[in-house]
């Protein structure tokens, strides 16, 4: 069994309108989760838990092997964090920051933070209040990735880029991803932003984990089956059918537990595949908050 | 306590403040210079210009090293850093006395040298101690909002209270008994009465500082 980089174990967190609700979350060393859910699903709640920030009221933490919050000052010398609401100081210049964190990191890389900021094209005597907002966020990512943490935590890196930034922020980050091994955790509402960089996915929804599990599993046992029905032929119900769309004899079935048998299961029923449909991150992410929610309303 | 981290934050608050800090001395040194020299009207003006100034760079401090985090977003990035929470509260009350003390001190040693070398105005000798600390007293009660509530409404509420104290407290102290007494006479003198209101600043000093240091060690949301 791999180390075990952060781990939740039944999690909550009340706050007067919204709640946490027992998040279990695993993130094996040496992996990339991309934690997604919509704006106010609890994503950035679950980061402060992990970073000490916010104390969850029950539940355990474990970060790197520390107990969080109580250990929080140790487990945070190996992380990196970057936040869509984090800023650097505006009158001082990116120099003065890489000045200000380098005696407080042991394993702070000069030589790796002067490549990434000609990677990243940074003027380092520049101050910050006058940068772009896409040369902030790489400027808040160099600061995280020279300190070579253990951990590096991205919440909501993306957001507010006009799509170039974002782009560029994104193949950047991959670059240098591409570099070495890291554990990360990337929360975003962009499900784009995430299927480039992650190899797990989590899905987060009003406050509770609702799916996780590799990529590639998630791609490959989510379908859409477009049938053709008999007259009078009723749709097939299988076991993992999460919704039905479509209308009359043109019912579209997504399922999250595809199986190839389902397609010969439905034509001895009587109903004509016409399509099996691959779905996109975004897809699944949406029919499987819809699924859950509408489980949850029945 | 990692001494080397609270260390570094306040250096790193003492680097973006020290811009008003020096400005505030020089217009501290000045408002002393008009006390000392401009005569009746330029001492009471001079008077008005030194506290306010000393208010001032107290009102900067806070708003810069507490508000100002909170405000500007730079409160995630400080607490990205390998410090906790008791730390950072550590390092924020530590940063604010440590600038304001010494220019408090200066500012305070100069009245008190005025005050000495003018036989006229000996008698204010223990009001200008006991004022002088209220005002370092009112400075804390901003520390201890701005530390708790992280807020700028607050803060800016516990400096008005803070001011309006200042000219309570003033009045109050002027009619208690045992420093009323030859106060605006020639003669240097500390009574009982003005130890037990020394003594009684500092413990609502000790109490706004502890309190507040009570209030983040139990508290459950950083960010």
């Amino acid at each position: 069994m791999s180390e075990l980089s952060v781990q939740f174990q039944g999690v909550s967190k009340k706050y007067p309108h919204f709640s946490l609700d027992e998040i279990d979350l695993e993130l094996p060393a040496g992996s990339i989760m991309g934690l997604i859910g919509a704006n106010g699903a609890g994503k950035s709640t679950t980061i402060r838990i992990l970073m000490g920030l916010v104390h969850q009221d029950a539940g355990s933490v474990r970060v790197l092997g520390h107990p969080m919050p109580a250990d929080q000052a140790a487990a945070k010398l190996d992380i990196g964090f970057v936040s869509e609401d984090m800023r650097l100081y505006g009158q001082a210049t990116l120099a003065w920051h890489m000045e200000f964190l380098r005696p407080i990191y042991p394993r702070w890389d000069q030589p790796y933070a002067e490549a990434l900021v000609r990677r990243f094209d940074l003027t380092p005597q520049q101050k910050i209040k006058g940068l772009s907002h896409g040369q902030r966020v790489k400027a808040a990512l160099l600061l995280a990735l020279a300190r070579r943490p253990r951990l590096l935590v991205l919440d909501e890196p993306t957001t507010g880029l006009d799509p170039v930034a974002r782009k560029e922020v994104l193949d950047e980050l991959m670059a240098v991803l591409a570099d070495e091994e890291r554990t990360i955790l990337f929360s975003s509402h962009n499900t784009l932003d995430v299927e480039q960089i992650s190899d797990q996915i989590t899905f987060i929804d009003r406050g509770r984990i609702i799916d996780s599990d590799d990529k590639e599993a998630f791609l490959d046992r989510w379908r859409r089956l477009r049938l053709v029905l008999p007259p009078d032929g009723a749709v097939p119900r299988f076991p993992g059918i999460v919704q039905v769309d479509g209308s009359g004899r043109l019912p579209v079935l997504t399922t999250n537990n595809f199986e190839p048998a389902m397609v010969s299961a439905c034509n001895e029923l009587g109903a004509t595949v016409q399509a099996v449909d691959t779905m996109t991150l975004e897809e699944i992410f949406v029919a499987n908050v819809h699924s859950r929610r509408e489980r949850l309303s029945a | 306590m990692n001494y080397a981290m609270v260390r570094r934050l306040i250096l790193k608050d003492w680097y973006f403040m020290r811009g008003p800090i020096l400005l505030s001395l020089a217009g501290g040194l000045v408002s002393l210079a008009i006390v000392a020299f401009a005569g009746k009207v330029g001492f009471f003006l001079g008077l008005l210009l030194l506290i306010t100034t000393m208010v001032a760079i107290g009102a900067t401090l806070v708003m810069g090293t507490l508000v100002g985090e909170r405000e500007n977003q730079t409160l995630a990035f400080v607490m990205s850093l390998p410090v906790s929470h008791l730390e950072y509260t550590s390092a924020k009350i530590l940063v604010n006395l440590l600038i304001f003390i010494p220019f408090w001190v200066i500012l305070v040693a100069g009245s008190l040298a005025l005050v000495v070398i003018s036989p006229v105005i000996h008698g204010l000798f223990a009001y200008t101690v006991i004022m002088s600390v209220e005002i370092l007293a009112g400075i804390c009660l901003m520390i201890a909002v701005a530390l708790v509530t992280e807020s700028k409404g607050w803060t800016i509420s516990a400096m008005v209270v803070g001011n309006l104290a200042i000219n309570i407290v003033g009045y109050l102290v002027a009619h208690i008994p045992g420093i009323s007494n030859g106060m605006f006479g020639t003669v240097i003198q500390w009574r009982p009465a003005a130890s037990f209101t020394l003594a009684t600043e500092f413990a609502l000093i000790a109490l706004l500082l502890g309190g507040a240091y009570f209030i983040q060690s139990r508290k459950k949301d950083f960010l």
